[in-house]
């Protein structure tokens, strides 16, 4: 359990926040759409493992960030969807903030070394 | 809290939630694969592409069912899961652990419900730990005591914030106004302040005050028990006021008491409380003892200085009543009453004072069968788990801890245990009418032995004891294994008797020693029952049926007598009816009646007058009752007019008043006791043998028998309870009895027709109960340690397969391997019996006061105990020997 705890976990964060984004701009979507649309943003650089994004979304859910119903896609198929809730709109403000500190973080410890290669 | 609440209900919703993560997985494979077939690439390679985008399916389930649970619940509830698996696929092993299980813990529940109703039930009333009964030894009747000796504690408050009278609960006439037939009802005399003291409020008008005790006859009221107002009144709310005739005394109810309030007594309940004073006695006398005294003590007061206290105040009173009396032994008797201060929070039990000890002695027994069961099921999961050590090392290997398995194991006990109390409880509800039966039927009425949240609670405490001690050690034993070393072997344990071979050995040998004291003390109840089953009670008790009158309250002694006279002609003409009669108190009836007398020329009353057991019987009264005359003769009707006195003796009052004398017809007793040669003289008429009149475990005393009529002017003005001998069944009988005389007097009750032989078990329904229970629970025993000892045998022969193939191989006889085997199991028993013996020598010594006849180190018991270990040692493994010694080389060696 812990081994697999341990890695992902960053890769857990930027996904939280890229899930709850994409549903802030889109509106209600399926699983699949919000994986087609979370590759098409990253243009290829993120190699993601769509089944990963489902026991994100569990977890964003169990959390009450978000909420899910099944519902008809476009092609008329059963499907779930998934919308923000309005925990979820406060937890971007805040998730965005975090981000914002953390990549200002690591910029300063990352600026001299590029410097000296 | 909200994620907790949806992993929580997740637990419960598994399956659907299952279906959904499946669906919602097909479709996101679904939609790309549409996708990639609209980009042209055909429709397979299409699919297999979106799975590949789709990474791992399981790895992803898994991932997202983690998520999904409350972990350690998650896990309980896999391993609840699994356990029954488990014993699913094992049910011969899960049969025999449930069934064991239920047999202890069924025994223990149902004997804890016994001492839970007649121990632990605190009584509905204020502070009951705070009741005490002040309890009357020694002299006339224990417990009983006298309204003046009431009077005397009520004055000292110092002691004692309230002291109240109650009389016991007595089944009298009560007179519904509607119908012609007589109802029975339970009503109680209670002294003013009973209510008041008890802390007891009416749900209806009023209690009892003071005010309401104070005038012999004149407080004609009654408070009703709710259950009276309820089941006989239909909670009828104009109640008030109204008059009801009960044992024909006009009463207006003034009052409903609380509902759970019964009275302070726990086999009897009270339908009517009525004030002391309506009494129909003497009240005042201090020789009539017919009251409980009961008092609230104040809590600062400690136990012994009240005691001390209450004895001081005994010696005063007795001083005072009793000090003056001229005839120095029957002031010598008086002077020897003593009070007990008792605790009476879970009220009075004269049911409790008889049976308080066997039932300890009982729970006791049923707490070893409990324990002889645990050890078989811990040596059956013992043998489960060599079974399952490669399983056990798999899951190790696979990165199991040893905490988890162990968990894992002790749920699977859990879950054996608690089958095992539900099916025991309802043998215990089966056991518990069972034991009902042998309490008499006078001695209780309604008793209620049912299980309540006191009984669930221990019998779930115990199951959950039980299941701690039957798996721990063996689920420790388990796990206690080196898996790589185990996998390699295959799983089968390494032959010879290591140290996991000691535990199931161990265990066999506390099975056998807890057996041989259960084996022993059923041997030795048992012995005691005979004895008292042999003992020469003076008379043919067979065939006799016995029954009292219940006549309005208005007859004349004359009117009884007249009446008694008629139903006895009437009832010695009915076909089949050898002889008739009547007496008092009578075998195995009311009790006894004892009389001061000199005998001239005895040296034994020279000095003073010696109380004797007096008898008032009628005609025939020995031949009804299946004895006769060794010198002289009995009653006849003329006896019944005669105006000389006479009367008849027994062996013992020879024996102690006319030692030598081998026919004391003719000689001379007198009941005037004041001189030392005696006043008017009673001529003895005929000699008799000792009959026991108060029950088995009496022991013969002196008694004179006068005619009826001739008693009857002295103290004996009772009605006689009828005796008739007739060889047919009570069943043919008593409706006959019955419609004689509703025939004479339908106003005239026929009451409590039992036979004598009922009556005479009934004196000994303790020593037939203890007997019979305690003989079943060492069967029990004995059954559940033949189970153990077969399946140790069993398996170590089953272990040593290669080791026996190999001996015999090599030439060893097969009578020979059997032998070794026998031997084995009878070194089990051997020691167990070494355990044993010393153990139910002290449980002997315990027990010793109720046993009757033999000795707790009686040696016949002692011997049949260890023939009988002996016999189920070999009986049990003689099936193991048998498959040992037929064990062929080659298949044991291939077994290798």
């Amino acid at each position: 359990m812990s081994t697999r705890n341990s890695k992902p976990d960053v890769l857990q964060g930027t996904l939280d926040l890229m899930v709850l984004r994409t549903l802030e701009t889109l509106g209600p979507q399926h699983g699949f759409g919000l994986a087609k649309r979370i590759e098409q943003i990253s243009d290829g650089a993120l190699d993601l493992n769509q089944g990963t994004l489902y026991p994100a979304l569990l977890r964003l859910e169990q959390r009450g960030w978000i909420q899910s119903r099944w519902g008809a896609s476009d092609k008329n198929r059963r499907a779930k969807f998934y919308e923000l809730t309005d925990a979820g709109r406060k937890q971007i403000g805040h998730e965005t903030d975090d981000w914002a500190r953390t990549v200002a973080l690591m910029q300063r410890f990352l600026r001299p070394a590029e410097k000296e290669s | 809290m909200r994620t907790i609440w949806n992993r929580f209900k997740a637990l419960f919703s598994n399956g659907r939630l299952e279906g959904e993560l499946n669906e919602e997985i097909q479709v996101h494979l679904a939609m790309r694969a549409d996708e990639l077939r609209q980009q042209g690439m055909d429709p397979k390679a299409a699919q297999q592409a979106a799975r590949r985008e789709f990474g791992g399916v399981d790895q992803m389930k898994e991932a997202y069912r983690d998520r999904r649970g409350i972990p350690p619940l998650e896990i309980l509830a896999k391993d609840i899961r699994y356990g029954l698996r488990g014993l699913r696929r094992n049910p011969a092993f899960t049969l025999a652990a449930v069934l064991s299980l239920a047999l202890g813990i069924g025994a223990n529940t149902a004997i804890f419900s016994f001492v839970n109703t007649l121990m632990l039930h605190m009584l509905p009333v204020r502070n009951p730990d705070q009741l005490v009964s002040l309890y009357k030894t020694g002299g006339w009747g224990r417990g009983y005591a006298s309204y003046p000796l009431y009077l005397g504690f009520r004055k000292h408050t110092d002691l004692f914030a309230g002291v109240f009278a109650r009389s016991g609960a007595d089944k009298v006439r009560f007179d519904p106004g509607h119908s012609n037939r007589a109802e029975f009802v339970q009503r109680e005399f209670v002294s003013g302040n009973y209510f008041e003291v008890l802390g007891v409020q009416p749900v209806l008008g009023r209690v009892f005050t003071g005010d309401d005790n104070r005038t012999p006859q004149a407080h004609p009221l009654v408070v009703l028990s709710y259950d009276f107002w309820r089941s006989r009144l239909g909670l009828d709310p104009a109640v008030l006021g109204r008059v009801l005739l009960v044992d024909e005394q006009p009463l207006t109810v003034i009052g409903v008491a609380a509902p759970a309030f019964h009275g302070v007594e726990v086999e009897h309940r009270t339908d009517l409380w009525v004030p002391a004073m309506m009494y129909r006695g003497q009240i005042m006398e201090p020789g009539m003892h017919w009251i409980w005294i009961m008092a609230r003590r104040r809590p600062e007061i400690p136990r012994a200085r009240l005691q001390a206290a209450v004895s001081t105040i005994m010696q005063q009173y007795l001083a005072g009543v009793y000090g003056g009396n001229t005839n120095a032994a029957f002031r010598r008797f008086a002077m020897e009453q003593k009070v007990e201060v008792r605790d009476a929070g879970v009220g009075l039990s004269e049911l409790r004072d008889a049976f308080g000890k066997p039932l300890r002695i009982l729970m006791a027994a049923v707490g070893l069968v409990l324990l002889i069961a645990c050890a078989n099921v811990a040596n059956l999961l013992v043998a489960r788990g060599s079974a399952r050590r490669r399983e056990i090392a798999l899951r190790f290997s696979l990165g199991a801890s040893r905490g988890r398995i162990v968990r894992q194991w002790l749920i699977e006990s859990l879950l054996l245990a608690m089958m095992g109390s539900i099916l025991g409880l309802l043998f215990a509800m089966r056991g518990e009418r069972y034991m009902l039966l042998f309490v008499p039927a006078g001695s209780s009425d309604e008793f209620h032995v049912a299980p309540d949240a006191a009984v669930l609670a221990f019998t779930a405490g115990i199951s959950i004891l039980s299941a701690l001690l039957f798996g721990l050690a063996p689920a420790l034993r388990a796990t206690a294994l080196d898996p790589a070393a185990t996998l390699k072997e295959g799983g089968t344990p390494s032959a010879g008797r290591g140290p996991r071979a000691g535990l199931r050995q161990a265990l066999v040998v506390v099975q056998v020693a807890f057996s041989v004291v259960l084996v022993v003390a059923a041997g030795l109840f048992a012995h005691s029952l005979r004895d008292l089953h042999s003992i020469n009670a003076g008379f043919a008790f067979q065939n006799v049926v016995t029954f009292s009158l219940d006549y309005p309250r208005a007859w004349e002694t004359a009117d009884k007598d007249r009446l008694r006279e008629r139903l006895s002609a009437r009832v010695a003409s009915l076909p089949g009816v050898v002889s008739l009669s009547y007496g008092f108190p009578g075998p195995y009836l009311s009790g006894n009646w004892s009389s001061g007398i000199r005998v001239p020329g005895s040296a034994r009353t020279a000095k003073e007058g010696v109380e004797v057991a007096e008898q008032g019987v009628g005609p025939a009264y020995f031949a009804t009752i299946g004895s006769r005359p060794l010198r002289g003769r009995e009653f006849d009707e003329s006896d019944m007019r005669a105006t000389r006195k006479i009367a008849v003796v027994n062996e013992s009052f020879v024996r102690e008043f006319l030692p030598g004398v081998p026919d004391p017809v003719g000689r001379v007793l007198s009941f005037d006791d004041s001189k030392p040669e005696g006043g008017e003289p009673t001529y003895i008429v005929g000699l008799v043998r000792d009959i026991l009149h108060n029950g088995l475990r009496s022991r013969a005393e002196s008694t004179v028998y006068v005619p009826f009529t001739q008693g009857k002017q002295g103290p004996l003005a009772f009605d006689p309870p009828l005796l008739v001998r007739a060889p047919l069944p009570p069943d043919a009988l008593v409706p006959m009895i019955r419609r004689e005389l509703r025939n004479l007097d339908p106003e005239v009750a026929l009451v409590e027709p039992r036979t004598l032989r009922e009556r005479i078990d009934d004196s000994i329904f303790l020593d037939r109960m203890i007997a019979t229970l305690s003989g079943f629970f060492g069967l029990l025993a004995l059954l559940l340690a033949a189970v153990g000892i077969y399946g140790v045998m069993a398996y170590a022969v089953a272990r040593r397969t290669g080791e026996i193939g190999l001996r015999i191989a090599l030439g060893a006889a097969p009578a020979r391997i059997k032998w070794m085997v026998l031997g084995d199991g009878l070194l089990l028993i051997a020691l167990g019996i070494l355990i044993g013996l010393p153990l139910s020598l002290a449980a002997g010594r315990i027990s010793a006061s109720l046993l009757y006849g033999v000795q707790p180190n009686d040696p016949i018991t002692l011997v049949s105990t260890i023939a009988v270990l002996v016999a189920l040692g070999i009986l049990s493994a003689f099936v193991p020997a048998r498959r040992a010694a037929s064990i062929a080389p080659i298949e044991a060696l291939r077994h290798e």
